[in-house]
């Protein structure tokens, strides 16, 4: 009974992270049918900012984590504003967006190296101590990720649902020459995708780096866990996204304790083949 | 003689291809304007040009007297000029009510919000019965009306109608004409662009004929001879 | 048409002369070296185009396949004990088979999910290689692949004489499969898919059958050219899956031009020794893929062509004019 309650538990704190990996990418993809890879290193690079300012400034957490995630949107925007919008309208616009974005990985991860050096760095937990769920103890801050995810997510919604912006975001991607039309600076809108977007990245790392180990290749594996989620749920929409993250981090919770961590990622890409095959646009995809 | 809307020998086109070739048009303040011709002559994309879509090589737009070269897409709408394009094609995955309350986007827009909407409703009953539903579900001339509809909640000063009736069974072209009728009412002036010359007429007060391009004709609609000589040249007959 | 033929025929053939005469001029072992290894991703990039260029396939899993053949010919050697030579042949066939397995199933599959799908799968064997420690040695790798060794001559003799040659060799081959695949009726219909899938579709072209096929011949000379630096390095190590094989070749490929032939293999030779020469100045180790990242996206954003789609701008009848003192005009 015991391993139940340890295998749900481990399943939601990772189903919540993911769903919180994934938020971002899937955002990005809506609204404008690009994939970012630079989304993966964004994550360390929020979280190594985020600990540069509580090491070197003595900054306590909250608003080192501020800096930290806006420090990672500055740099999506950067990417957005020089990189990926030349190619907008161009027939080949997945593969070199695609292209543009995982050259862009590669320099940010690189760079983080360069600057700051591979060696591990651990940041700070949102609150110590550890508590108990109907008999499982996992730590303070896992739990906390439970709480804090889904509120992010439902925030973001409410916001992509009802507030113009929102809307506004969802809309290029749907019809941009209409998007103009109603009188949205759609060059502007484009920007805030990419910086919310990588916003998120940022502030995954940061909730990350209080779980593991901060280095520069940190968020590589996330990302492919991201991709896997979005893969599963199908593109389109942020509920199936969160909907797939859940199920894949119980997925993931039982192959690890019953399969062993070795063959869990390989079954976890069969499965995920297997979906493909009989539902090529993911579990819940549409488009 | 300062128009409202002024386009001074517009050159223009879409990569190596070059569409219009010199093409001035103007609005006055209490008309309505139509443009009428040949599919592919370059009625859509003289809109484009004047909305911001597409930048003139030459030549140039003045709206209110601003020059609207180098001018945003949206800037324009924010000043008062809408364009509501062809094809209906909207935003498949919103509702209805949605869409438009995203379309009054604009600070004018915004400030006219609640009245907007009530025009919209009132012209549109159709609409006001599909508040909830998702845009690509409605009927081709729902689209339609969707599209105007959206227009209006941009608040316009002037409002540009690319094809209303394209598409559209005689009935709905009466019901869309009516609402038509129903926003130059209100006191917006329109620039519509149309094949069937006939709905034209019902609305506007001048008409342009453009052909390869260029203006060809420009008629006055109080002139009795012109309204035959644009019969002939397009159906052959007196209607 | 005719004079074009034979001004880049003998283009080709100047350049096939020179590359032969190298090893006569060039005695250094690390130059040779540079040479062999800018013929392995040679042959790795122009194969690259037969699935990402000419069919539009968003293939991100080409480089596992190079891994593949890495890995395939070194167990194939060590833990079989397979002549090196035949394990560098069979490398090809395992890639080619591995390809198929992949491609079942993507080959309906959006864009998108391609491009994501075939990158897990790189990753995913990534992972692999380090749990798999008895099969793969782990982080270590395998090492002490023996050298290639063919009726007694061994190919490491005389500064690596043998073994440039072979690599040369198969580049050949391999960009001779390329250039005939592409002009075959095979090849065009790849590229109709590329650029018009559904007209493609509408002339009777089958869009899965042509996807698989192109996959598996992309990888085919691929897992030869992984069974090669198996050999010719001696060693297979999980760096081969990760990502700075990938930029490099990536570069190469964009830098080239995706979807053309010889792009793509001039790049790989300049790319190659770029490379090297950036990493022997001290303190540019790890910050030179960053040049060649930023290179890569100031082609993309100026050339999106690749370098070469900008060779047949290069005004050569002017230049000559000019030599010749007569006047240049249009």
């Amino acid at each position: 009974m015991e391993i139940v309650v340890i295998t749900i538990v481990s399943g939601l704190v990772l189903g919540a992270l993911y769903a919180l990996m994934a938020s971002g990418l899937s955002l990005i993809w809506t609204a404008l049918g690009v994939f970012n890879y630079s989304h993966g290193p964004l994550m360390a690079f929020g979280a190594v900012v985020t600990w540069t300012v509580i090491e070197k400034l003595g900054f306590s957490l909250l608003p080192a984590a501020v800096i930290g995630i806006v420090a990672a949107a500055l740099i999506g925007a950067i990417v957005e504003r020089f990189l990926v919008r030349s190619f907008y309208g161009n027939r080949d616009l997945l593969l070199l967006s695609c292209m543009t974005t995982l050259t862009s990985m590669i320099i940010i991860e690189k760079g983080i190296q360069i600057i700051w050096g591979s060696r591990l760095k651990l940041l700070p937990r949102i609150i110590g101590g550890e508590i108990n769920v109907f008999g499982a103890v996992i730590s303070a801050h896992e739990g906390l990720i439970i709480i804090i995810s889904p509120l992010i997510l439902l925030f973001l919604w409410r916001f992509m649902a009802s507030t113009q912006t929102g809307r506004s975001m969802r809309a290029v991607g749907q019809n941009q020459e209409m998007a103009h039309l109603i009188g949205i600076n759609v060059p502007k809108t484009y920007l805030l995708v990419f910086a919310i977007s990588t916003g998120l990245a940022g502030l995954s790392g940061v909730l990350l780096g209080g779980i593991r180990f901060v280095l520069p290749t940190m968020g590589a594996e996330p990302l492919l866990k991201a991709m896997t989620v979005i893969i599963f749920g199908g593109l389109g929409s942020l509920g199936a996204t969160t909907g797939a993250a859940f199920i894949l981090g119980m997925l993931e919770a039982i192959l690890v304790q019953f399969v062993g961590m070795y063959w869990t990622p390989s079954i976890l890409f069969l499965l995920l083949i297997v979906v493909l095959i009989f539902r090529p646009t993911g579990l819940f995809g549409s488009k | 003689m300062s128009y409202l809307l002024d386009v001074k020998d517009i050159v223009a086109g879409y990569g190596a291809v070059t569409i219009l070739r010199g093409v001035s048009i103007h609005l006055d303040k209490k008309e309505s304007i139509g443009l009428f011709g040949p599919n592919g002559h370059g009625k859509t994309t003289l809109l484009h040009a004047i909305s911001g879509l597409i930048k003139p090589r030459q030549g140039h737009v003045y709206f209110n007297e601003v020059d609207l070269s180098s001018v945003k897409p949206y800037k324009i709408v924010k000043m008062g000029l809408v364009h509501s394009p062809q094809g209906n094609t909207l935003f498949s995955a919103m509702g209805v009510g949605e869409i438009l309350e995203l379309s009054a986007f604009t600070k004018r827009a915004k400030e006219n919000k609640t009245r907007n909407f009530e025009k919209v409703y009132t012209l549109f009953p159709r609409l006001a019965e599909r508040k909830k539903q998702l845009a690509k579900t409605l009927s081709g001339g729902e689209r339609q009306m969707l599209s105007i509809a959206a227009a209006l909640m941009c608040s316009p000063e002037v409002l540009m109608l690319d094809e209303p009736t394209l598409g559209l069974s005689p009935l709905l072209k009466e019901e869309v004409c009516n609402a038509i009728a129903g926003i130059k009412a209100t006191g917006i002036p329109l620039l519509i662009v149309e094949q069937d010359v006939g709905f034209l007429l019902s609305l506007v007060d001048r008409l342009y004929l453009i052909e390869q391009g260029e203006v060809v004709r420009e008629m006055d609609k109080s002139n009795k001879l012109a309204h035959r000589e644009i019969m002939d040249i397009y159906f052959g007959k007196v209607e | 048409m005719n004079l074009k033929l034979n001004k880049k025929s003998i283009t080709i053939l100047i350049i096939s002369i020179l590359a032969v005469l190298v090893p006569i001029v060039v005695k250094d072992s690390y130059i040779r070296h540079l040479f062999i290894v800018s013929y392995i991703y040679g042959i790795v990039v122009v194969s690259w185009d037969i699935s990402l260029g000419f069919c539009g396939i968003l293939n991100f899993a080409h480089m596992a396949f190079f891994g593949i053949g890495v890995y395939g010919c070194g167990i194939l050697v060590k833990t079989f004990n397979v002549d090196p030579a035949i394990a560098i042949l069979l490398s090809g066939i395992i890639a080619a088979v591995a390809a198929a397995i992949l491609s079942a199933p993507i080959i309906r599959l959006k864009g998108i999910y391609v491009i994501l799908v075939t990158f897990s799968f790189g990753q995913l064997l990534l992972q692999l290689v380090y749990s798999q420690v008895n099969i793969t040695g782990g982080a270590l790798g395998m090492v002490k692949i023996p050298n290639l060794e063919i009726a007694g001559y061994s190919f490491i003799k005389d500064y690596k004489f043998g073994y440039y040659y072979i690599s040369l060799l198969f580049l050949a081959i391999s960009i001779l499969f390329v250039e005939v695949l592409g002009k075959s009726p095979f090849g065009k219909s790849l590229k109709a898919i590329r650029d018009n899938e559904d007209y493609a579709v509408s002339r009777g072209v089958s869009l899965a059958k042509q996807r698989f096929l192109s996959l598996i011949a992309s990888s085919i000379f691929t897992g030869v050219a992984g069974g090669f630096y198996a050999v010719y390095f001696r060693v297979a190590s999980p760096e081969v899956f990760s990502f700075n094989p990938m930029t490099l070749a990536m570069s190469m490929i964009l830098i080239g031009g995706v979807g053309t032939v010889w792009g793509p293999v001039m790049a790989a030779i300049g790319i190659t020794f770029a490379n090297e020469v950036l990493a022997g100045i001290k303190g540019l180790e790890e910050v030179r893929f960053i040049f060649v990242a930023v290179l890569m996206l100031m082609v993309m954003k100026f050339s999106p062509g690749g370098l070469y789609s900008l060779v047949g701008k290069i005004p050569i009848k002017k230049i000559s004019n000019l030599f010749r003192g007569k006047e240049v005009n249009g």
